[in-house]
């Protein structure tokens, strides 16, 4: 509802009887009318995933109306696709979801690679793609469950987190030179081979991941305070999660099973599915209701593990090989337009591309899960209280980068 | 320092008393959380355990500006968000200090052409002390430009006149 | 099922304002026609697209409950139309539709997709801020990642860049 369906007036209203206490006196119970009070959860905050301003009416503690605003970050990606060629383009990819860089240039090259027809990857690069995709993955899903924590109150589970990300980060720095924003899956392919011992070093990490995850789940997850917190608070029914596009894992949490990687599959993934090697998992409301926070925190932590899954098929199948096909060093585009969409850690990251046959793209759009999935927050933050917009808020799992591209 | 600020000649015993007034800033630089985009994630990497910011005693980021001496403004600054972090900046209590952290506070970064809506530097509204390179920087840049900020700190005199160039 | 069959369960059950459809094909030399690669569109008119949702939301063979974009395109400065694109998902038979409507750049009027998905919501609002098209019944018509007060359309491709702006230099 927004902030004007709610209305103007307070809504206390206490009797007006009295009655007669033990210890003799009378109290009286009186009206009290008070009016509700905007806050502004403005763009600098601890708590807001970024550079969000979120216009909240209250009523005391109970959050009556909210307002998001957004575009403290517009970075103008759109216009700058508009005008730069095929191949500048890919690092700014990389900028909008900056926590699964690999994942943007992903839909990127996909999409690029769908309209040059005839264009073959070689197969190298393929699991090469699959598996920095999916340890990307598994890297942002690691900060959404610490800064989770650190939303609800926990401050222990963000640094755990930020030291398995460490890892993450130093195997992708050997592999491509960059900690955070890669621009290294291109188009045609990837950017460089892995060097020597890689593989085996990526092996190591998913074993070692495996026990390390049972560790945080049981930390965080499972925690008492935590559960309290988060179940039964925000619940998404799934008419809602439709009709408001959810998509990824908020939409899984309420129980829809879809996912991109496996019912419309893109590169190996239909293959790997067939192979068992990941599931998908769903929330059952088995902390309090199907499509609650709770449900949405835990698919995302039983993600990591299917990422494991896909990572370890990929490195039992790869062989050696080229690994960027061939591309000119200034590329044109055959004519033409299509949409592709992946799953992102955050849901389905859409590119759409149309291109004239020239150097530079005529239309470069991009669908940003977070943009769409932030819109539900003004549907269901009325009626809850104001410590539980917090944990609402952080259980969406927005980045600002993408929200405002 | 208010009525002590640079009023003294400079001799022995105001340079030993500035130098503990510094040595005291400069080991407890309070950061304000101020991430805005990319580079709040090296940010918040460098205030985890593995590049700790807590051993250069500026690892309590304080979310109101009011209490805060640092503003790090790591990511980029467009027009909407230049008005807040104006106001913030001007929230904040003196001394103060910020570092534009990475290319887009430096000078615009990779939105520098074609870029409608951003800022081509944060220092178009803020006076800013050190500037950090890179697309993020590096924790490591971080911290060295920390260092650097500790440095200009360490240079600066409080209750001694400066010195005065012809 | 593919878009063959989706075009043609269209245009049994009789959608309002299908008007065609834009198939990728190959190149010809000697027709001059340099192709069309990537997806396939189905053109409809923009007047009718909330009719035209409501078939493709409550058709049970088609069943597109997800809304995944809803944008616009500026093909050219000196094109007169603006292309309205729409990207349906389904979720229960698997597959997508994407949409094209050509609104004209003198009158770029068309109804609001809100009724039919909610989510067009917010992607309406960026589409009418980065392009000046007026989605007519739309609940909250303001700007939502521009400022309050940019002038003119940035996605256009006749946009001047600004040169300044509250007095801080653009250039």
């Amino acid at each position: 509802m927004t902030i004007e369906e709610t209305g103007q007036k307070g809504s206390i209203q206490l009797g007006t009887e009295s009655r007669i206490l033990p210890s003799g006196e009378r109290e009286f119970m009186l009206d009290v009318a008070t009016s509700d009070i905007e806050l502004n959860m403005g763009p600098q905050h601890p708590a807001t995933h970024g550079v969000m301003r979120l216009l909240i009416r209250t009523d005391g503690e109970l959050v009556t109306g909210v307002q998001p605003h957004l575009g403290f970050l517009h970075r103008c990606a759109e216009k700058i696709g508009e005008n730069v060629e095929w191949l500048q383009y890919l690092p700014y990819t990389d900028r909008y979801d900056y926590l699964a860089a690999m994942n943007n240039n992903l839909g990127y090259s996909l999409a690029v690679e769908k309209l040059m027809t005839g264009l073959e990857i070689p197969q190298r690069a393929t699991h090469l793609r699959t598996i920095c995709a999916e340890l990307n993955r598994i890297a942002s899903h690691l900060i959404a469950f610490g800064t989770y924590g650190l939303d609800i109150g926990a401050f222990t589970p963000f640094f755990y987190a930020f030291r398995e990300r460490e890892w993450i980060q130093a195997l992708f720095e050997k592999i491509c030179g960059a900690r955070l924003t890669y621009s290294y899956i291109r188009i045609g392919g990837v950017f460089n081979d892995s060097p020597p011992g890689w593989l085996q070093e990526v092996e190591r990490f998913c074993d070692v991941f495996e026990a390390k995850w049972q560790e945080y789940y049981d930390l965080l997850i499972l925690n008492h305070i935590f559960v309290k917190r988060t179940a039964n608070v925000g619940v998404i029914p799934p008419a809602m999660a439709r009709d408001f596009a959810l998509t990824g894992p908020m939409l899984r949490a309420s129980g829809i099973d879809f996912d991109l990687r496996r019912d419309m599959p893109y590169m190996d993934y239909g293959e790997i599915y067939e192979a068992g090697a990941f599931q998908i998992p769903l929330g059952s409301g088995e902390k309090g209701t199907v499509g609650d926070c709770w449900d949405r925190i835990y698919v995302r932590m039983k993600e990591m593990i299917e990422s494991l899954g896909i990572v370890r098929w990929c490195l039992g199948s790869i062989e050696d090989g080229p690994v960027i096909g061939d591309i000119p060093k200034v590329l044109r585009v055959p004519n033409g337009e299509c949409y592709v969409g992946i799953e992102n850690p955050r849901g389905e990251l859409g590119h759409y591309l149309h291109s004239d046959g020239g150097k530079i793209a005529i239309r470069c759009r991009v669908r940003g899960p977070s943009f769409v999935n932030l819109a539900v927050l003004e549907d269901i933050m009325p009626g809850t209280l104001l410590g539980d917009s917090i944990a609402i808020v952080g259980s969406i799992d927005i980045v600002i980068g993408e929200t405002d591209r | 320092m208010g009525l002590l600020e640079n009023a003294f000649e400079e001799n022995v015993l105001t340079t030993k008393v500035d130098w503990l007034l510094n040595w005291a800033r400069l080991n407890s630089i309070w950061p304000m959380t101020f991430g805005l985009a990319c580079c709040a994630i090296e940010m918040m990497a460098v205030g985890a355990a593995h590049h700790d910011i807590d051993r250069f005693g500026a690892g309590a980021f304080r979310a109101s500006p009011r209490q805060a001496d640092l503003m790090i403004v790591a990511g980029t600054v467009n027009f909407k968000m230049g008005e807040r972090v104006k106001r913030l900046y001007d929230q904040m209590a003196a001394p103060k200090y910020v570092i534009a952290m990475g290319a887009c506070a430096t000078g615009g970064g990779p939105y520098y052409k074609f870029g409608y809506t951003v800022m081509k530097g944060v220092d178009r509204i803020i006076p800013v002390d050190v500037y950090i390179a890179g697309c993020p920087p590096r924790p490591e840049a971080l911290l060295e430009g920390l260092m650097a900020l500790q440095q200009k700190i360490r240079r600066t005199p409080v209750i001694r006149r400066p010195a005065r160039t012809a | 099922m593919d878009f063959a069959a989706i075009h043609d369960h269209l245009k049994a059950i009789g959608a309002p304002g299908l008007l065609g459809a834009d198939e990728p094909r190959p190149a010809d030399k000697k027709a001059k026609d340099p192709g069309r690669s990537g997806d396939p569109y189905l053109l409809i008119d923009c007047a009718r697209i909330v009719d035209f949702l409501l078939v493709c939301r409550d058709d049970p063979k088609l069943s597109f409950e997800i809304l995944a974009d809803i944008t616009a395109s500026d093909p050219a400065a000196d094109d007169e139309h603006f292309w309205v694109l729409l990207n349906l998902l389904s979720i229960e038979h698997k597959h997508r539709l994407a949409l094209k409507g050509l609104l004209p750049k003198a009158n770029p009027v068309l109804p609001s997709a809100t009724k039919v998905y909610r989510a067009a919501q917010w992607n309406e609002r960026e589409c009418a801020e980065m392009y000046g098209i007026t989605f007519e019944g739309h609940p909250d018509p303001r700007n939502i990642l521009l400022p309050d007060d940019w002038v003119g359309y940035p996605l256009r491709k006749d946009y001047e860049f600004p040169k300044e702006y509250h007095g801080i230099s653009c250039e």
